[in-house]
């Protein structure tokens, strides 16, 4: 029973026993003395620093602010990534008129644009925006693209069959077999979308965890800097977990073969 | 006037990346009448898809012409449903929604959509399943809604390629048997591509044997086996005879084919 239970769940239990031990670690190798707390702080002035960060709404803040941004980020990424990647994966004349730009997102990192952004959009939140929008539209452009493009030719030959029209076959066909892959390119695109936000929060920004990140990490407060780092790591984590789930449950005719 | 009159039937294929175009088909000419149930056999290559695709409207023609009901086909039309080998289903649809599928693109305004879905899957024997997602099915069953699929929108003439290619010996004789039991409710025009000789002779009021480079036709043979028939007839005396014509005539181009692959 429970070596069957171990089994199914291997993965995730696996996972979490080598989180669990490497906080254990962390704590014991600084408690020890081999490593100076300084670089580094401890688990349990970590949380005893959030608990007090949690009190004074310092949390609640920056959580927010973060969330706000990449909510915007996200969402822009997402109306455009899918619109712009469906138009270039039904139209290859389309695809051929943005393939330079992907190539310039691929080569230049887009931080690099960070400056000419705060020329345009001033510091804050609008540029934090935009960098993060460009951080998460990429892989969600690029899996709408190849979802649309690698439509099975035999079920729109099947389709065509029947009297499907391009129309037909691109929303009865196409478009819902590119689901799974879409919903792929979200998950990326969130992961990236965060860490976009948080990159353009350390450089400028009077809120959001990547400028509690800056801002603590500039005065050497390593325990308070940590709270934010750690937060960071969990909400990334929690939104690639909710949209796997859901990435889960629109492939299951593609991953679940059948018994 | 036979129902399906097909003459001096040329396609041609573009060579990829060249413009050297290469002939699937030449000179082909056959008729067809309606209610008659014809298999066209003949080695992987010979162009049997591509006869059958320009019938469904889904290739262009190079040249000649075909006519069904004396109109010229130019592309897919309701009076003709396909039966792929490919189970080419809807992987996000369930059994009702893929046989669904074909009256949706054909707009289908006979009555109740759900209803005439049902009474094919039930036809197919299928009515504990229509709930179930293709990837539940095993490939006879795929198969099933295929061919339930195509006979819902209630075509004039059937097409099929190869439906049955992918199966087992075994679920494919049960399909061969199911498929005729089906056909003989109202005996609608069928052409069934296979590679199979005994599948060929069971179907067939008339099989059609193809030869390649460029595929053309090399005899119509008519099968005068009497009808409804069962797995019995696969041990006539008629049926041995046909079988025998059948292999003589697939040994040679085979052998051709060899010669073929050995000057190049
Ligand atoms: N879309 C295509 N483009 C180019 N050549 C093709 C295409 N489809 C089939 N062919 C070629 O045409 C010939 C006949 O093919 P096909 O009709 O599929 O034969 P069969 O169904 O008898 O195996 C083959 O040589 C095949 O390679
Ligand atoms: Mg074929």
């Amino acid at each position: 029973m429970i070596a069957e239970l171990f089994y199914r769940r291997q993965a995730l239990i696996l996972g979490t026993l080598s989180m669990v031990g490497l906080v254990v670690l962390w704590q014991i190798a600084v408690d020890g003395g081999f490593i100076n707390p300084f670089f580094i702080s401890t688990p349990s002035q970590v949380w005893a620093e959030f608990v007090v960060q949690f009190e004074d709404g310092q949390v609640a803040a920056n959580v927010g602010a973060t969330l706000y941004c990449f909510a915007w980020s996200m969402g822009l990424a997402t109306v455009a990534g899918i619109l712009l990647g469906m138009l270039a994966g039904w139209f290859s004349d389309v695809e051929a008129a943005l393939e330079p730009f992907i190539w310039f997102k691929y080569s230049a990192p887009t931080v690099a644009f960070y400056p000419l952004f705060v020329a345009w959009l001033g510091y804050g939140t609008p540029t934090i925006i935009a960098i993060a929008f460009l951080f998460a539209l990429t892989p969600i452009y690029a899996n709408t693209l190849s979802g649309i493009k690698n439509t099975d030719r035999d079920l729109a030959r099947a389709a065509r069959s029947f009297g499907a029209k391009p129309y037909d076959i691109f929303f009865r066909v196409a478009l819902p077999g590119s689901v799974p892959v879409m919903m792929a390119g979200l998950r990326l695109g969130v992961g990236r979308a965060l860490t976009g936000v948080v990159v353009a929060e350390l450089f400028g920004a009077n809120a959001g965890l990547g400028y509690a990140i800056t801002y603590y990490g500039q005065l050497m407060q390593t325990t308070r800097m940590m709270v934010s780092i750690v937060i960071v790591i969990l909400l990334g984590v929690i939104l690639t977990q909710i949209l796997s789930f859901l990435e889960s449950k629109t492939d299951s005719w593609r991953t679940d073969t059948g018994r | 006037m036979a129902q399906i009159e097909i003459r001096d039937l040329g396609i041609d294929y573009r060579k990829p990346k060249s413009d050297e175009v290469f002939s699937a088909v030449d000179g082909v000419a056959l008729s067809v009448e309606k209610g008659e149930f014809v298999t066209i056999v003949g080695s992987s290559g010979c162009g049997k898809s591509t006869l059958l695709m320009a019938v469904a409207g889904l290739v262009a023609l190079s040249r000649g012409s075909i006519r069904i009901d004396g109109k010229d086909v130019t592309g897919p039309g309701p009076d003709r449903a396909v039966v792929f080998q490919e189970a080419s289903l809807l992987p996000w649809r369930s059994v009702r929604g893929n046989v669904k599928f074909g009256l949706e693109m054909q707009r289908w305004s006979g009555g109740n959509l759900d209803e005439q879905a049902m009474q094919m899957i039930r036809l197919v024997g299928l009515g504990r399943f229509s709930d179930y997602q293709p990837h539940q099915l095993s490939g006879g069953m795929r198969q099933r809604v295929n061919i339930a699929r195509a006979l819902a929108v209630d075509p004039e003439v059937l097409l099929m390629d190869e439906p049955f290619g992918a199966l087992d010996a075994q679920t494919r004789e049960i399909m061969g048997t199911e498929l005729l039991r089906i056909w003989e409710r109202d005996k609608k025009t069928a052409l069934f591509v296979t590679h199979d000789i005994d599948e060929a002779i069971f179907l067939a009021d008339k099989i059609v044997v193809m030869g390649r480079n460029p595929g053309h036709i090399k005899e119509v043979i008519k099968v005068d086996l009497p009808r409804p028939r069962d797995e019995e007839v696969l041990d006539s005396e008629d049926f041995h005879n046909l079988r025998k014509r059948l292999r003589a005539h697939l040994a040679e181009d085979m052998s051709s084919m060899q010669l073929v692959q050995e000057v190049a």
